[in-house]
């Protein structure tokens, strides 16, 4: 007995540590899991991804967190490979038992995860890969998107290439999930429409010389080259197709993710006249668009881009968990269908039942000297970008109230398409919709 | 054989970034670049392969592919793994047989051909070029005729990283600079060493031409990711007829 009486003063302080420790960490902590390229081809969107995150996460957390949780963000690096992907998922669900899942960046990774989060019933979020599979073939309940996926995409920018751009298109894809199924997709749209696709190529992901590609281009003399690439291959690849004069003979338009914003200014000239259908732009005059670049360009002294969509699939969860009123997925994940908030960049949002797609506004967006700026003049701000023509702008954009009343019809919602209205539109076989779907 | 010729030429192309930096112009890292790879070509030399000689080749071969391994992961300690980028100094095109061709390759083009007349002028017609040529045939006898063999490798050795870096740097700007970059190059250039024929320098330009037309011309009617399988298809074809390649001496493959 008395060997122990030395230990008694050591206890008591050990105690009174224990106790005297702010009233914060006693607060229970939910884990939510950031997956996605931090390196490598797509390390741009998976940085802009986690920081997307991390400030909806501070803004929640500064007020009382989600049902009296506090989030606390496990970030992992995929490699953007599939393999690694799925190790990180299994690690983030099984060892760190997150109850939210953002990611990943590739479609490739994204897809693979699916499987793991289906089978350990996990929330996921995808809010930057746009390959349709996700939406029709590996869907599961516990699945949601904020990104706009290939299907989508097409459907909306695939009249306003045919009717401003030119009927002869050349479809050029980065060769995996994404752009296979952008190349697919854009095609049967635009042959829909009465456009001729001319010729379609892939090249595989994270090539280094374009320019073996470039000769069956030029031979099948398109009027719009259109690209399916992301990340540091567009980069590269604007690069050579403007040294081999390409960009000028072409009007070039492509996916919403084919260059963040950040990296435009440095290759502006390649890019002039670029045109895409995306939900997000810091050039786009919209107040609600600009409050939420405010907010994001404060914290981090950049501007935000399309991989922030992140922030709002947090703020989607954490509405779901608080009308569940539990973390529990079987609840979670019915307490998000049709579930809307408001005032996000794109003003309201609303989660569709059917394939958990969020249903959302976009823009047709041209780059104009380095800037994705929007196609369709905003009244409000008294705004007129006609007259702005690069070489890829189109003629006809020097209309009055016409000129808007024809944005309008390109600013597609994604109500356009949704999973049950893909088997009914098939055409063709093997560009069409799946059969399966 | 060297398995790190392609971190060396990798090598050139991140010497070449650092030089840009601080000087900003690419025609002094054009000449400071390689002279800073050469220099590392030869401590190299005289560390690591000098010892290894008097070896089976075997033990070369070995070293120089964990010398690769050390190259690429000190340089993605340094510079991190992304892709970088070196604009090119030359800009603009120019309309050429119906087509727009970039200056620049119009300039490695003939950039390419003066430093290959330069290097073949170098080993027939000057002495250190011969001296070369001798040690590699027979380093004995050199040695008796009073030629330091050990001086001449290293050279030799520094000589060939400092190429190597000066490749690196003039394809930067078309390729993009990355840790990976010398082992797709090392590839392709031991395919055309082999088809060519080891030691056979005319054989070697004449195997790069033979690859460059098949994978142009072929990529106008196919993926050009299909033409990549050719040239390994070419490269069995001929390894199996022909083994030496087009003008390898007799008994080196054979």
């Amino acid at each position: 007995m008395k060997r122990l009486t030395w230990l008694a003063p050591l206890l008591a302080v050990a105690l009174a540590v224990a106790l005297a420790q702010p009233a914060a960490s006693q607060q229970k902590v939910v884990k939510i899991g950031d997956l996605g390229s931090k390196v490598g081809v797509f390390e741009g969107y998976g940085k802009y991804q986690s920081m997307g995150i991390q400030l909806a996460v501070e803004e929640i957390n500064g007020k009382g967190g989600v049902l009296g949780h506090r989030i606390e963000v496990i970030a992992e690096d995929d490699d953007t490979k599939p393999a690694p992907a799925i190790r990180k998922a299994e690690k983030l669900i099984l060892q760190d038992g997150v109850k939210l899942l953002i990611g990943a960046v590739s479609s490739g990774s994204t897809m693979a995860i699916m499987d793991v989060t289906k089978k350990h019933k996990t929330i996921h979020w995808n809010s930057v890969s746009c390959a349709e599979f996700m939406r029709t073939t590996k869907f599961h309940k516990y699945y949601f998107s904020n990104q706009p996926d290939s299907r989508q995409q097409a459907t909306g920018l695939a009249k306003y290439i045919l009717d401003k751009m030119g009927k002869k298109v050349y479809i050029f894809y980065t060769d995996y999930a994404m752009g296979q199924s952008d190349g697919r997709q854009f095609k049967t749209a635009l042959e829909k429409l009465g456009g001729e696709v001319v010729g379609v190529a892939g090249a595989p992901l994270d090539t280094k010389d374009f320019s073996p590609w470039f000769g069956a281009i030029n031979q099948s003399s398109p009027d719009v080259l259109f690209l399916a690439f992301a990340g540091t291959d567009s980069l590269r690849l604007m690069t050579q197709l403007h040294s081999f004069g390409m960009t000028k003979k072409y009007k070039l338009a492509g996916i919403d993710c084919f260059l963040l914003q950040q990296d435009l200014p440095a290759i502006a000239e390649p890019m002039e006249g670029f045109v895409q259908l995306n939900h997000f732009s810091a050039y786009n005059p919209d107040p609600n668009m600009q409050a939420f670049n405010q907010k994001f360009k404060k914290k981090f002294g950049v501007d935000a881009n399309i991989a922030a969509g992140a922030y709002d699939a947090v703020y989607f969860w954490k509405a779901a968990v608080e009308k569940a009123g539990s973390f529990d997925p079987d609840k979670v994940s019915a307490a998000h269908e049709g579930l809307c908030i408001d005032k996000t960049h794109i003003g309201r949002q609303c989660i569709r039942k059917e394939d958990h797609q969020v249903v959302m506004d976009m823009h047709l967006y041209r780059v104009e000297k380095g800037k994705n700026l929007p196609i369709a003049r905003d009244r409000r701000q008294g705004r007129d970008r006609r007259g702005h023509g690069g070489p890829g702008s189109a003629e006809g954009l020097h209309l009055g109230d016409q000129e808007e009343e024809l944005a309008a019809r390109w600013t597609i919602s994604s109500r356009s398409c949704c999973r049950s209205s893909c088997t009914a539109s098939s055409s063709g076989p093997r560009w069409g919709c799946w059969p399966w779907a | 054989m060297n398995f790190a010729h392609g971190e060396l030429y990798m090598l050139g192309a991140y010497a070449g970034i650092a030089v840009i930096g601080v000087t900003q112009s690419f025609w002094v890292a054009l000449v400071v670049a390689p002279l800073l790879v050469g220099v590392v070509g030869a401590v190299t030399e005289v560390a690591t392969l000098r010892p290894l000689y008097r070896r089976e080749p075997l033990y070369g071969l070995i070293l120089t592919f964990g010398l690769a391994l050390v190259f690429r992961e000190a340089v993605r300690q340094i510079w991190g793994g992304d892709m970088r980028r070196i604009l090119p100094p030359i800009t603009g095109s120019t309309p050429l047989l119906g087509m727009t061709y970039p200056n620049y390759r119009l300039f490695l083009l003939g950039a390419s051909s003066v430093l290959l007349l330069a290097i073949w002028l170098f080993f027939t017609q000057t002495r250190a070029g011969i001296v070369v040529r001798a040690a590699v045939q027979d380093a004995e006898m050199l040695d008796g005729l009073g030629v330091d063999v050990r001086r001449v490798f290293t050279l030799t050795f520094a000589g060939s990283a400092a190429l190597a870096a000066l490749a690196g740097l003039l394809l930067a700007p078309v390729f993009t600079v990355y840790p990976q970059m010398g082992v797709e190059m090392i590839l392709l250039a031991f395919i055309v060493v082999i088809l060519g024929g080891m030691g056979s320098m005319g054989g070697s330009v004449v195997a790069a031409v033979v690859i460059g037309l098949t994978q142009s011309l072929f990529s106008l009617w196919m993926n050009p990711q299909r033409v990549a399988i050719a040239i390994f298809g070419i490269m069995i074809v001929v390894l199996v007829v022909r083994p030496r390649g087009f003008f390898g001496r007799e008994g080196v493959l054979e």
